[in-house]
């Protein structure tokens, strides 16, 4: 049998390029002093990382990680370098940067250990033919509520109900979107609340601050003083 | 490309971003690195997605559309931790305004006093 998914050699060279790309610039990042380049450095890292969740045929996650960090996060570091002018101009490294170092090495080392030194499960551990189909070319449900069954092609002549997907490695987005609304109906629910609430907290936060001279309002409506 | 190369780079990454929420002084700086520890965190579990199977698909039972999509896991909890990092990220820009409003400085070690 094929082994599954294989990885081709441009796939390798576009992963390690990307790599190469992603940790690079965040050197730059941790290192530079000049704070609004440390910014484009960071959105430089950013899309690093996008091309790396294309590159492990992720691409809805890829999608969202350009949307969200290249697009939303950066224009918001950049915005917040400008409004506060007094770091534009350098910041200094702290004492704690040899600290800091061997921090980082330990944790590195600790992280490259245990990946090399574990005996992780491979996609060709999977035997039955059926699921292998269903990851990388597609699957057919039929039937209804419990009773629904798998296969790899639609039987023919058959009343009951069939619903052709392609293989979720291929259509990882429509895959995605499906576990949402079911499997992950409740946690996605609550990170709606979550970004509504880190929205009216930010805005609170940000909110011009009354002069001490003036009188406080007689009705206050409580909680609302930060 | 293998899983340990993935987590390779994800390790790097994290502890490049440890080290700059370590060193840097600047408050900015170090939700910056603390972006990049998120970012590296969310490769190891895409990856984990990609090249490790779903236990369900290991576990010998009849298949299911809902254990073939749990091959899916990695992505779905990439776009949550992306949603709360966002969250975060909003939030944490909204502290550091307020301090600079409070003490004209957006220095680590002028915030630890919290007398404004």
């Amino acid at each position: 049998m094929m082994p599954m998914m294989e990885v081709s050699t441009l796939t390798t060279i576009v992963f390690w390029a990307a790599s190469a790309m992603t940790i690079g610039l965040a050197a730059i990042v941790v290192t530079q002093r000049d704070v609004f380049r440390a910014a484009i450095a960071l959105a430089g890292s950013f899309l690093g990382v996008g091309i790396l969740y294309f590159v492990l045929s992720a691409e809805f996650v890829g999608v969202v990680q350009i949307l969200v960090y290249v697009g939303a996060i950066s224009v918001l570091m950049a915005f917040a370098v400008m409004f506060i002018q007094d770091i534009a101009s350098g910041s200094r490294p702290a004492q704690g940067r040899l600290v800091g170092a061997v921090v980082a090495v330990l944790i590195f080392a600790a992280l490259a250990f245990t990946a090399y030194n574990t005996e992780w499960s491979s996609m060709d551990d999977i035997t039955d033919s059926i699921a292998i189909a269903a990851l990388t070319e597609g699957f057919v449900e039929v039937g209804t509520g419990d009773e629904i069954e798998i296969f790899t092609d639609a039987p023919l002549g058959d009343s009951d109900v069939v619903i052709e997907n392609d293989g979720v490695f291929v259509d990882s987005t429509g895959a995605i979107g499906v576990m949402l609304v079911r499997k992950y109906m409740l946690a996605f629910e609550i990170i709606g609340l979550l970004l509504i609430a880190a929205l009216i907290g930010g805005l609170l936060l940000m909110r011009e601050r009354k002069s001490t001279e003036e009188p406080e309002p007689a009705t206050k409506n409580g909680g609302a003083s930060v | 490309m293998t899983i340990e190369s993935v987590l390779l780079v994800s390790g790097a990454l994290f502890a490049i971003g440890a080290y700059g929420a370590v060193s840097r002084r600047s408050l900015i700086t170090v939700i910056m690195s603390l972006e990049l520890m998120f970012n590296g965190v969310v490769i190891a579990a895409v990856g984990f997605s990609r090249f490790t199977p779903a236990a369900e698909l290991l576990s010998g039972d009849p298949l299911t559309a809902e254990a073939i999509r749990s091959a899916l896991t990695g992505h779905v909890f990439a776009i949550f931790v992306t949603a709360v990092a966002a969250g975060e990220a909003a939030l944490a820009f909204a502290l550091v305004f307020a301090m600079y409003r409070a003490t004209e400085s957006v220095e680590i070690t002028d915030a630890s006093e919290m007398k404004n």
